[in-house]
C-alpha cells in the first residue's frame, strides 16, 4: 500500500517516496517497482540502481523473515529519497532489535554443505552502500543506508562529489 | 508491472540444459529458480549449464539457489556450470565472494565445448 504514490516527481530534489508493505514476500515488488520508477524518473544510472535493488531485497527480506519470530501481520515503512547526488532508503519496522552491524561476515561455504551461508546478504550490502545507520528507537528498528549516484544531472553540470 | 520478474528458458544443446536467465533474482522469485533446478536434477539431468547473460541483477537468494544446486551435482555427479558472467552481475558475485566457489564459463559456446 502506497501511501504517497509516486507520481510525477518535481524536478526540485530531494523527493521522497514513502511505502508501508505487509510482512510478505510477496508485497516485495511494490518496492522494487517504486524504486525503479524513482530511477527512471531521475535518471539514476542502471548500475548503482540495480545494486540499490538488491540492497532493499536483502534488508526488507530480511526483516521478513527474522522480525518476528511469533509470526502474525506486521507493517514495514519504507521511505526513499532521492537528493543531488545520492538515494537513501530507511526501513522501519516494531520487530525484535537486529543491527546489522552485529551480524557477522559470512563463514566460507563447505563442499557438501553450502545451502546457508548466512549474513550473506548482509555483506554485500555493506559493500554497495557507503552509509548503514541502524537505530533502536520506540521499540522501532530503522535501518538508513545511502548510496552515491549520479542523479538526474546533465553530464556537463558540475557536482561537488563526495 | 511486475517489478521481479524472472523469465527462464530451458535450452536442450547436445548432452547439456542450457538454462537461461532473464531479468532480475530477487527473494520474490528465488524459489521459482529453485524449483526448475531441482526438477532438472530429480528428472536425471547430468549437465546442466545457467547462462546469466540476460539477468539484470541477483541477490544472495540467488546465491543460495546456486550453493545448493552445486551441492546436488557434486552429490549425482552431474556438472553444474555458469557462463556469461559479466558486467554489473559480476560485480554482484564479486561482492558475494562466490565467484570460486563455481565453475565459470566466459560464454555459452565455451559452456557447450565450442571452439570459438
Amino acid at each position: 500500500m502506497a501511501t504517497r504514490p509516486d507520481g510525477d516527481p518535481p524536478a526540485a530534489l530531494p523527493v521522497t517516496t514513502e511505502l508501508v508493505i505487509g510482512n510478505d514476500l510477496a508485497q516485495l515488488p511494490q518496492l522494487s517497482a517504486a524504486l525503479e520508477r524513482l530511477g527512471e524518473a531521475h535518471g539514476i544510472a542502471t548500475q548503482p540502481l540495480y545494486q540499490l535493488q538488491v540492497a532493499l531485497d536483502e534488508m526488507v527480506s530480511n526483516v521478513i523473515r527474522y522480525a518476528w519470530p511469533e509470526g502474525g501481520s506486521h507493517l514495514i515503512h519504507v521511505r526513499m529519497t532521492v537528493a543531488t547526488g545520492r538515494v537513501t532508503i530507511q526501513i522501519s519496522d516494531d520487530g525484535r532489535p537486529f543491527d546489522p552491524h552485529d551480524a557477522p561476515a559470512p563463514a566460507p561455504p563447505q563442499p557438501g554443505q553450502r545451502s546457508r551461508p548466512g549474513g550473506l546478504g548482509v555483506h554485500m550490502v555493506k559493500q554497495i552502500v557507503e552509509q548503514l545507520d541502524y537505530t533502536r528507537a520506540d521499540g522501532r528498528n530503522c535501518l538508513t543506508m545511502s548510496k552515491t549516484c549520479a542523479v538526474g544531472a546533465p553530464p556537463q553540470a558540475t557536482q561537488q562529489g563526495r | 508491472m511486475n517489478g521481479s520478474s524472472l523469465d527462464i528458458t530451458e535450452v536442450h544443446s547436445g548432452q547439456t540444459c542450457v538454462l537461461a536467465l532473464s531479468g532480475r533474482i530477487d527473494s520474490t522469485n528465488a524459489d521459482q529458480f529453485t524449483a526448475c533446478v531441482n526438477r532438472l536434477f530429480a528428472a536425471g539431468e547430468k549437465d546442466l549449464v545457467v547462462d546469466f547473460k540476460e539477468v539484470l541483477y541477483l541477490t544472495s537468494a540467488a546465491f543460495r539457489v546456486l550453493l545448493v544446486a552445486t551441492d546436488e551435482a557434486e552429490r549425482s555427479a552431474a556438472r553444474f556450470a555458469l557462463c556469461s558472467v559479466a558486467g554489473q552481475v559480476r560485480e554482484l558475485f564479486e561482492m558475494g565472494g562466490l565467484l570460486d566457489l563455481f565453475t565459470v564459463h566466459a560464454s555459452r559456446d565455451e559452456a557447450l565445448g565450442h571452439t570459438p
